[in-house]
């Protein structure tokens, strides 16, 4: 029965809001003319739906609609102007002006933090010398870094000779 | 769907912003009084009415016609109000609700300021169920929507629905029997 009930007022629900097939309404019937529980349930329902449906409908103030649609136009017309000019628009507008001034006053900054502190780009002459030196060279000289200075001076002098070579092959 | 619906789609796909024009006239009413109960107050209620149209006009020429194009908007509607709840919005004022119903229904002037009173106590009622509860019930008791039209706006099956609205019901029930409102 309790069963029976719960889906009973389930159905209910759909009877008393409206949508509820003729037979389908003559079996809910026939369950709450034997069960008071539903019949009280079915009742309070009713009565709140009833209730709720007779309060009324809500209407917009008297010019809104004027207001509305003067409004809505604007917002498409707007919609159409290219995505670019927009953002320019909303760039300059007063309202966002100073927030646009900050994040550009910070973007600059932090390019310019980031050129400065960023590690000079590696000499290839040195990288080349670099690879020549062995850990026994390292550790029987004790003067190494003079002595890699002369190999860079070396090495730069070769690539230049490499140069001066492919220029005469050339001719 | 609805052959004028269709008619004035195909119009505005051909560039007729008039058509447009026509189905804001024919819908905005509906949309407002679904947002209104949703959210409690006129400008709230307002800005959503404003941003459903906006979102049409940018989707409509995408609307493949499977749904009514009110279910469509309906969906729109609620989804919106739902994301505006989980946002802060403006609270309804005390009275302002019985000042923007109609007097259907009311015809005497005691009747009138009875009424009154018990539409916003409905009122309050219906704002106090859990958002989903509150749509299904907006779109059932005040729209007039199927079962079938609700399940398909809220995304869900016809039996979730008929749950929904009966556990809101109850609550109703039980909210307007706390505040003393009994069925007219």
């Amino acid at each position: 029965m309790r069963d029976r009930c719960e889906e009973v007022l389930e159905r209910l629900v759909e009877g008393v809001t409206g949508t509820v097939l003729p037979d389908e309404r003559a079996a809910l019937a026939r369950h709450l003319a034997v069960c008071e529980r539903c019949r009280d349930e079915a009742a309070s329902i009713e009565a709140a739906a009833v209730r709720l449906r007779s309060a009324g409908r809500f209407v917009a103030p008297p010019g809104f609609w004027e207001e509305f649609m003067r409004r809505l136009a604007a917002r498409i017309e707007e919609e159409r102007v290219p995505v670019g000019a927009r953002l320019r628009r909303w760039l300059a507008s007063p309202r966002h002006a100073l927030g646009t001034a900050v994040v550009t006053a910070v973007t600059v900054l932090a390019v310019f933090a980031a050129v400065r502190t960023a590690p000079p780009a590696p000499d290839p002459v040195a990288v080349r010398a670099r690879g020549l030196v062995t850990a026994t060279m390292t550790s029987s000289l004790p003067s190494l870094g003079a002595t890699l200075d002369i190999w860079r001076a070396g090495l730069s002098q070769e690539s230049g000779e490499d140069a001066d070579r492919r220029e005469r092959q050339g001719r | 769907m609805d052959a004028e619906d269709r008619q004035l789609i195909r119009a505005f796909a051909r560039g007729e912003e008039s058509a447009f024009t026509a189905l804001v006239i024919k819908y905005r009413e509906s949309v407002y009084r679904v947002a209104r109960r949703m959210l409690g107050n006129h400008e709230d209620a307002a800005d959503v009415t404003q941003e459903v149209f906006i979102r049409a006009h940018r989707a409509l020429p995408r609307f493949d016609g499977r749904s009514r194009l009110y279910t469509w908007l309906y969906r729109i509607t609620i989804n919106l109000c739902l994301d505006m709840r989980g946002r802060s919005v403006r609270l309804p004022l005390l009275g302002e609700e019985a000042g923007a119903r109609d007097a259907k229904g009311f015809p005497g002037a005691e009747d009138e300021v009875e009424g009154r009173e018990v539409g916003r106590l409905v009122a309050l009622a219906v704002s106090q169920l859990p958002p989903r509860q509150r749509a299904m019930t907006v779109l059932r008791l005040y729209q007039d929507l199927p079962y079938r039209e609700i399940a398909r706006i809220m995304g869900c099956s016809e039996g979730t629905v008929k749950a929904t609205m009966f556990a809101a019901l109850r609550k109703l029930r039980r909210a307007l029997a706390g505040e003393g409102v009994r069925a007219p």
